[in-house]
């Protein structure tokens, strides 16, 4: 179940990854929504700062450098509100399986790196519904930032924490920073009984550890109707990736 | 010297501590008591007498206003995210208005602080200690002046300015489509509301069933000991 912050529960399950860049929590996640879909299950997929009607805001806000440690917290937790609002609760009401790409653990790790007073950010975000599963990949940092950082990427601004005057080198900035995120992940740990999946092994072991931990979570909940190509991919062990450029295909009157 | 006092935990990384020599004044009320008429005469007032002045409202920051406005023409938003919203807002006039300002030793006139937000959204039934917690980085005002007048002085108010305003009526949480009784309603929510957060943040109450005039000189003669040492000395 997924819990209300008033304790009310409701009947869908959220499940949330999180983790330093690099982790492979996205591709993890991927893996898991693609396996749950093709079990039949109803499945919402939500991703850290994408409401449509604050994604402008920090946009322009991230492109023009506006944002400080405190507004750069606030209007994170708008996103998340607004998502949460109008996409997570609704989706949780109905039954169906929530998967979070970061979650309020994201905003604690990285308001607490820019020196804002932890207590704080998490009463701020005290209105977001409390996780079925927190998934944490945890990796040394030299690991992810060798999977990040080879080929020289250009690193965005507040993604390399250059607002913190680490240093003048974006490269060794973003080494500052995350190395200070990492540690705020690692403190949550305990605080929150984060589950941790050694994202060190092999791509296939760690998904088939996060399906076993999350398996007797998904009893009694929505399934969706399955279409005729859905039973296909079910019946073949596919998951369909080149189908979402073709049409659902019509049932027969 | 004002030494910054936060409500609560200071959370604003740079601006810990410290003191400011500026004068933080804030002018609260409800809708069509004033306040802005208030501000605009204070501010000439206070020029003409040799005084630095600097002024800002709610929801004109350079950061939000753009999307607040467009969100708000929507009618979109849940509460949690609009008072987010009014918060990042708030915050980002906090940082880059208000602070910068009181540090140059400016005297900072603002029409409405976080109390309007915080009324705003105790009508709705957002949870008070969650919206005490979030406006915990502001700082304390050296004066709080709160405009209040009956709502049948505020109703011709209105009326000869820009009417009743959908939001100002509670339009998106009460019934029917009746916006003058609406606004009744409404309104004597957002009163009773303030008076439990005036006693909780220790406004200075104005009676503002009086003329312009008379509010002004009242304002004025109770400015005047907040403000010794802030002009320069010919």
């Amino acid at each position: 179940m997924a819990t209300l912050p008033d304790g009310t529960l409701l009947p869908g399950r959220l499940f949330v990854v999180e983790g330093i860049d690099g982790s492979g929590k996205s591709t993890q996640l991927d893996l898991l929504h693609k396996w749950l879909v093709s079990e039949g299950y109803l499945v919402v997929f939500t991703e850290w700062n994408s409401s449509p009607l604050v994604r402008r805001t920090t946009q322009r806000g991230k492109r023009d450098r506006l944002l400080t440690p405190l507004t750069f917290s606030l209007i994170h937790a708008a996103d998340l509100a607004d998502r949460m609002e109008r996409q997570v609760i609704p989706a949780l009401k109905a039954g169906a399986i929530v998967l979070a790409d970061r979650y309020i653990y994201t905003a604690f790790a990285r308001d607490g790196a820019r020196g804002l007073a932890g207590q704080w950010v998490r009463r701020v975000y005290s209105f977001a519904v409390r996780p079925t599963v927190a998934f944490y990949f945890q990796m040394p940092l030299d690991e992810a930032l060798q999977r990040i950082l080879v080929g020289r990427p250009e690193l965005k601004w507040y993604e390399a924490g250059m607002d913190l005057n680490l240093s003048p080198d974006p490269y060794e900035c973003f080494r500052l920073f995350q190395q200070r995120i990492l540690k705020q992940y690692e403190a949550m740990v305990e605080e929150f009984g984060l589950t941790v999946i050694d994202a060190t092994r092999p791509l296939v072991q760690q998904q088939q550890q996060v399906r076993a931990l999350l398996t007797p979570h998904l009893h009694h909940l929505q399934k969706s109707t399955p279409s005729p190509w859905r039973q296909v991919l079910t019946r073949e062990g596919l998951y369909g990736r080149y189908l979402h450029t073709t049409p659902e295909p019509k049932e027969e009157p | 010297m004002t030494k910054i006092r936060y409500y609560g935990t200071g959370t604003i990384p740079g601006f810990e501590s410290g003191e400011l020599p500026g004068r933080l004044i804030v002018l609260e009320g409800t809708d069509g008591v004033g306040r802005s008429t208030q501000v605009a005469l204070l501010h000439e007032w206070l020029e003409a007498n040799g005084y630095a002045v600097t002024q800002t409202s709610l929801a004109r920051s350079s950061l939000v206003g753009p999307g607040l406005t467009r969100a708000k023409q929507g009618h979109t938003l849940g509460d949690s995210t609009l008072n987010l919203f009014y918060a990042t807002d708030f915050a980002d006039r906090l940082e880059k208005e208000i602070i910068p300002a009181l540090r140059a030793g400016f005297v900072c006139l603002t029409d409405r602080y976080i109390y309007s937000i915080i009324a705003r959204a105790r009508v709705r039934g957002v949870d008070p200690d969650w919206l005490k917690n979030l406006f915990g980085f502001a700082i304390v005002p050296d004066m709080i002046f709160y405009l209040e007048a009956g709502l049948e002085q505020l109703i011709p108010r209105v009326l000869s300015g820009e009417g009743f305003d959908y939001w100002e009526s509670g339009m998106d949480v009460l019934r029917g489509d009746d916006i003058y009784a609406n606004w009744r309603i409404y309104q004597t929510q957002l009163l009773e509301q303030f008076r439990v957060i005036g006693q909780e943040y220790k406004f200075t109450h104005v009676d503002a069933n009086r003329s312009v005039h008379e509010i002004f000189t009242d304002l004025r003669r109770r400015l005047k000991p907040i403000l010794k040492g802030m002009r320069p000395a010919v």
